[in-house]
């Protein structure tokens, strides 16, 4: 089986969801190969062969352009297998990909099971094994859903590549997203302060969790309304709605308002000293104990 | 001596007198007549609406609110006094009535005269106790109004004007009367009769008899023009409240109470719903504003305006008329202030004490149609939000339809659709069908049905929401599917009785889903209960417990559901100690008015002023009757930092706690 | 301006899922329908251009069994002039690949000038049918935009990228945009143009006028994760317990990579 890994650079820097797309080959025990549009000086650690076109020339963002890159390597490569992250990118450049090999695409794979291929369906609520009919396959992985044990290591062959395609669109750069307002609706990771904090004193640990965790700290309602947490930061019908890949309920009892605006977190962990707590009936784990006590214990183990 | 005296004394009776004066009167009634056809040709800008159905009713209503006062009475302190000072103030017109009965009447046309003899002493006392009544009470009324300064009254020239003219009119009529006794009267046994002109004859005594005559002359006629302006001034000044009140008793809402107007929206000459500008809004609408008086009872108890939110149910009434009277093509969502429109609870605290009959409520519904329904607005994104989960999942909170009847799974109870025998439908709701603390109510009302032998049956994930918070957020389109989907259901299974333990439910399915051709009876779980514990299907242990109780918007003033629920606590043996705010004068715990479906970003939190009036009894448990109260007390328990102090509990479950397990 | 704007109905993820007795998908039993979330900033989108630009004919699209209407009822009630519905009682059957194909099939002579849909969809979320509309229809793609603007021919949009950044692109018109999240506000449906909605035209098609290609993939097999740790209840040591819910957090979260 072989593999061709269709690796990211975005703004000078190579991103680290290529890694997951090797981790991905190896599971799979795949041969692979790498295409990148970067630049030499920020190659994978990588041991094969990677089919560089220079950003500069093309643009980190060019579809077009992209694409006939990528389809003349695969025209050489021959892979059985066509592998993206499940990115901005990725999901952008995968279907053009596809119809240019007249293949099936498969996006935002999440585990392969005897070599048929699993993915989400209805918010991760159920899995679809999905089978390709062509003889290429095209697949999107979802970010996070495969990763390497170790550390990567390796340097790569480099193969420098070009093509004269016009571009369709014109890429005018990046825009920083500004620090305002936040918005919990796009983040990944969300841990949430509830009257269980008992003070507001105790936001600064569930703040603390959240950088811990790489994630933006929330709050319901009865915590906003004591003024102990800005209005923006309010988890709720009345306030946002969030589904992130893990939502932490610290000293939240659950009520229907809350968890109505959460409910679609993929893994949900509450923390509450009572047992019974209406959150337990979201949570995948219930943790009965004093979140003042908990919380940095947990934090300090997600330093190490 | 006859007990009596001439009319017209030192005046004189003749055409010098009369002419003058009829041609004054004519002038000053003219001038009442042409301003108050102005002001009605404002209020016809107005669409039109018939109010003259049950005409004897509504005259009897009239006059009983007028004569007995009933209305103002309800605040004692300012109303006491109105009440007198409109008392001698009548008295005293009435007085006026007679002389001139008599004088230009009855006496100089058939020689008639019945102001004299023990009629006359009695005629004389009264008036004289009316005037100096009435002095004092427009006395203590202006201490208030500009020594005391009550918060929130405001007093403009108009004020000034009314106080200063009333003055002048009654304390010239004491002078003319004590000019008069000075000269007729001293020394007489009459003169005991008229205490207080008496008082003022003393007063003048001093002067010559040609100098009284003169004061009296000059008085009489200074009172007698003042008496034109008064009456000329009425449609200018506050006075019009005379007519304007009045006429608004005559053309009150004669309810269902908190029943809105309903809207045809399938008319397909309607361009427009709701109300946007003064002509949408009908003429009763318009002249309620004149009929206020601008007392501001009903801004005292809005829970809004006691929360620092821009809306006063007052000014909202008087901004709307001023638009009538001043810039008819105004922008009136803009004139009342959106802000404003979106803060109300609909708790009808304004509607309930308002001595003028003015309906607060029904404007502000109105505009908010008109907002929601011609211009997709609401209060906030997370009220669009509820709206579109009500559409796609027939409840606000956007929980899956299909698990609506869960919370009964293991009770013993059935769906309609399983089996239609029963004794009542269950109208659940959105809350005690999805909130894990509401559903312990639903559960508590069964376990209290069950134990009465009572077979209950739920509409299970058939059941929609029952449109309530969406019709008072302006939503009427959505309001009348859900009610007609509702309806279709509940007909279909040949329901005959639906128990709800939600005051919203209640109210909306026992009055406003009246107009769809709906005749099933409804009643509210605590009149219910109430009724199974009376006649002994249920059987309470009655264990003391210390409590306050809350009565909700929608069960108190609403539907004047307030000894039930209290007899339901004490038959379980709870002892209330009542907050100061109680029953009609119950403050809001801010969910009505849709307000449930939104955020509350203006001012401060109305619950937790709420909690806070309850934690001051030193209560341990603040019982309540409705879903939304029992959530808003939750969270303001929690906001209010009390969960030591008190918590919050309803009827139901304590009833069910207090249950006698019969064998 | 021709406009087109995509649409897919699909049911409302709050809802309690069950997978069909053939185990290919989920059932349709018990379930609240709705339009795809990305699919009513697209809607609201291509309302705004039409009425930026003036004299312009915006055409919604879905794809379905005639239950769909309802939901292309409300893009008519938001604004929308047309509809086409094409008629198909086992859409969920269909590929990606299938379902653009149908859509170019559909648009491919009709020299419209923009085309907008979601960037995915609730329920599949392959977020393919877009670009590979565009790529049959040899159209310039920009996908996942959170915010449009145009003038002058011209469109620019910016794409949302990972971490909040946005990527600043444009192009020419014909062209197509595929919406992510928070692009603008969809509005509310006004009552006039509810009522008006009821009498829009809205034309239906069966899907085998239109599908001329064949399916690419296939599903095998629609189930239910095994419930992780669903109501895992853990007490004791607080450290003990931090222990095992880092353990767990390691195990069934991609969150500690």
């Amino acid at each position: 089986m072989k593999t061709l890994l269709v690796a990211e650079y975005r703004d000078g820097k190579l991103l680290a969801s290529t890694y997951e797309l090797v981790a991905f080959a190896q599971k799979i025990g795949a041969d692979s190969a790498m295409f990148l549009v970067g630049s030499d000086s920020a190659l994978p650690q990588y041991d094969g062969t990677i089919y560089l076109a220079d950003s500069g020339k093309y643009n980190e963002f060019n579809p077009a352009v992209h694409k006939q890159l990528l389809l003349d390597v695969i025209a050489q490569e021959q892979p059985d297998l066509v592998v993206f992250s499940h990115s901005s990118y990725g999901w952008d450049l995968a279907p053009r990909i596809a119809l240019g090999l007249k293949a099936a695409q498969i996006s935002e794979v999440v585990d392969i099971v005897d070599g048929v291929l699993v993915t989400p369906l209805c918010n991760a609520k159920l899995r679809r094994e999905v089978k390709a009919k062509t003889s290429q396959t095209v697949v999107t992985l979802q970010v996070g859903a495969f990763g390497l044990d170790s550390d990567p290591v390796g340097i790569p062959t480099v193969e420098q590549i070009d093509t004269d395609a016009l571009a369709q669109v014109e890429f005018g750069g990046y825009e920083e997203s500004e620090g305002g307002g936040v918005d919990l609706s796009k983040a990944d990771v969300i841990v949430s302060a509830g009257r269980g904090i008992g003070k507001p004193e105790n936001l600064e640990i569930i703040q603390r969790l959240a950088k811990a965790l790489k994630g933006e700290y929330g709050a319901s309602r009865p915590v906003v309304d004591a003024e102990w947490a800005d209005h923006n930061r309010q988890v709720g019908t009345t306030g946002q709605t969030v589904s992130p890949k893990l939502y932490v309920a610290c000293g939240i009892s659950g009520a229907i308002q809350h968890l109505a605006g959460m409910k679609k977190s993929e893994f949900v962990v509450a923390i509450n000293t009572d047992k019974d707590a209406p959150i337990g009936e979201v949570a995948d784990v219930l943790i009965v104990a004093d979140l003042k006590q908990f919380v940095p214990a947990l934090i300090e183990r997600l330093h190490k | 001596m006859e007990y009596t005296r001439e009319i017209y004394w030192n005046v004189g009776h003749g055409a010098t007198t009369l002419v003058p004066m009829y041609l004054l009167t004519i002038l000053a009634v003219a001038l009442l007549g042409y301003q108050a056809r102005r002001l009605i040709a404002d209020y016809r800008q107005g669409k039109s609406l018939d109010r003259t159905d049950n005409l004897l009713g509504r005259i009897v209503f009239m006059l009983k609110s007028m004569v007995l006062q009933s209305k103002v009475l309800k605040v004692r302190g300012p109303g006491v006094a109105h009440a007198l000072f409109f008392w001698g103030f009548l008295l005293l017109f009435i007085g006026t009535g007679l002389i001139v009965l008599q004088a230009d009447f009855t006496d100089l046309l058939f020689g008639i005269k019945f102001l004299k003899g023990t009629f006359y002493l009695l005629f004389s006392v009264v008036l004289d106790i009316a005037g100096v009544v009435a002095i004092a009470m427009l006395f203590g009324l202006l201490i208030r109004r500009y020594i005391v300064r009550p918060e929130g009254l405001e007093s403009t020239r108009d004020d000034a004007i009314m106080h200063g003219l009333l003055f002048a009119i009654l304390i010239s009529g004491f002078v003319i009367e004590g000019a008069r006794m000075a000269v007729t009267e001293l020394g007489t046994p009459l003169a005991l009769w008229s205490p207080v002109g008496l008082l003022f004859a003393n007063g003048l005594a001093g002067l010559g008899e040609e100098s009284l005559r003169s004061v009296h002359l000059l008085t009489w006629w200074f009172h007698l023009l003042l008496v034109m302006a008064f009456i000329g001034l009425i449609p200018f000044t506050k006075f019009r409240h005379i007519f304007t009140t009045s006429a608004n008793y005559l053309f009150a809402d004669r309810g269902p109470k908190g029943k809105l107007v309903g809207l045809d929206l399938e008319d397909e000459e309607a361009d427009s719903f709701g109300a946007a500008k003064i002509q949408d809004l009908t003429w009763k609408d318009i002249f309620d504003g004149d009929a206020c008086t601008q007392c501001k009872r009903c801004q005292d108890r809005c829970p809004a305006y006691n929360t620092e939110k821009p809306l006063s149910p007052m000014k909202l009434v008087q901004q709307i008329v001023q638009v009538a009277h001043n810039d008819p093509q105004a922008d009136l969502i803009a004139a009342c202030d959106k802000d404003a429109i979106w803060s109300c609870t609909t708790c009808r605290a304004c509607q309930e004490i308002c001595p003028a009959a003015v309906e607060h409520v029904g404007k502000i519904i109105d505009m908010r149609r008109n907002l929601v329904l011609m211009e997709g607005e609401f209060p906030g994104e997370e009220v669009m939000a509820a709206m579109e989960n009500t559409e796609v999942n027939g409840n606000p909170l956007g929980i899956g339809y299909a698990s609506r009847g869960e919370w009964a799974a293991s009770l013993g109870i059935k769906t309609l659709a399983e089996d239609p025998e029963v004794d009542i439908l269950y109208f659940v709701g959105c809350y005690a069908s999805f909130d894990a603390r509401n559903i312990k109510i639903a559960k508590a009302f069964i376990r209290l049905c069950q134990a009465a032998g009572v077979k209950v049956g739920i509409l299970g994930k058939e059941e929609k929401c029952c449109g309530e918070p969406m019709r008072k957020m302006g939503n009427e389109y959505l309001y009348q599917t859900l009610a007609g989907e509702n309806i279709e259901l509940i007909k279909a299974y040949g329901v005959k009785k639906v128990v709800t333990s939600c005051p919203h439910c209640f109210n909306t399915l026992q009055k406003d889903y009246r107009d769809f051709d709906f005749d099933v009876e409804v009643e509210s779980y605590t009149s219910f209960l109430e009724q199974l514990v009376r006649s002994g299907r249920i059987s309470l242990k009655s264990d003391s417990f210390d409590c306050t109780y809350h009565d909700s918007c929608y069960l108190g003033r609403h539907n004047d559901i307030y000894e039930a629920p209290r007899n339901l606590i004490r038959a379980a043996g709870g002892k209330i100690t009542e907050m100061d705010k109680n029953r009609s004068e119950a403050f809001c715990c801010s969910a009505g008015g849709g307000r449930i479906l939104a955020e509350e970003k203006l001012g401060s939190r109305i619950n937790i002023k709420r909690v806070n009036m309850a934690a001051e009894t030193d209560s341990p448990t603040l019982v309540s009757n409705c879903p939304f109260c029992l959530t808003m007390f939750e969270d303001g328990i929690k906001g209010a930092e009390l969960e030591e102090q008190i918590v919050s509990r309803d009827i139901a479950e304590i009833l069910a706690e207090h249950l006698k397990e019969t064998v | 301006m021709k406009i087109l704007v995509c649409i897919k109905q699909v049911p409302d993820m709050e809802s309690k899922f069950k997978v069909n007795a053939a185990g290919t998908w989920y059932d349709d039993a018990d379930l609240a329908w709705r339009m795809n979330e990305y699919d009513e900033y697209a809607v609201e989108q291509a309302i705004r251009l039409k009425e930026q630009v003036g004299d312009s004919d915006l055409t919604v699209l879905s794809i379905g069994s005639k239950r769909v209407q309802e939901t292309m009822k409300k893009a008519l009630a938001m604004g929308c002039d047309r509809g086409v519905h094409v008629n198909d009682d086992i859409v969920q059957h269909k590929s990606p690949f299938e379902i653009a194909s149908i859509i170019a099939e559909f648009a491919g002579n009709k020299d419209f000038d923009m085309i907008f849909t979601g960037m995915q969809s609730q329920d599949r979320g392959s977020g393919q049918v877009g670009v590979l509309v565009a790529e049959l229809l040899s159209l310039p793609c920009i996908s996942t935009i959170v915010e449009f603007a145009y003038a002058d021919g011209k469109v620019s949009a910016k794409r949302e990228l990972e971490g909040g950044t946005r990527a600043l692109v444009s192009c020419g018109l014909p062209a197509l945009v595929t919406c992510q999240l928070g692009l603008n506000s969809p509005r509310y449906p006004t009552l006039p143009n509810i009522m008006k909605a009821k009498k829009k035209e809205l034309l239906s098609f069966d899907v085998t006028e239109l599908l001329k290609v064949e399916a690419r993939q296939e599903t095998v097999k629609t189930y239910f994760p095994d419930k992780k740790a669903g109501g895992l209840v853990l007490e004791g040591d607080v450290n003990d317990l931090a222990d095992q819910l880092v353990k767990i957090l390691k195990d069934q979260t991609a969150v500690l990579a």
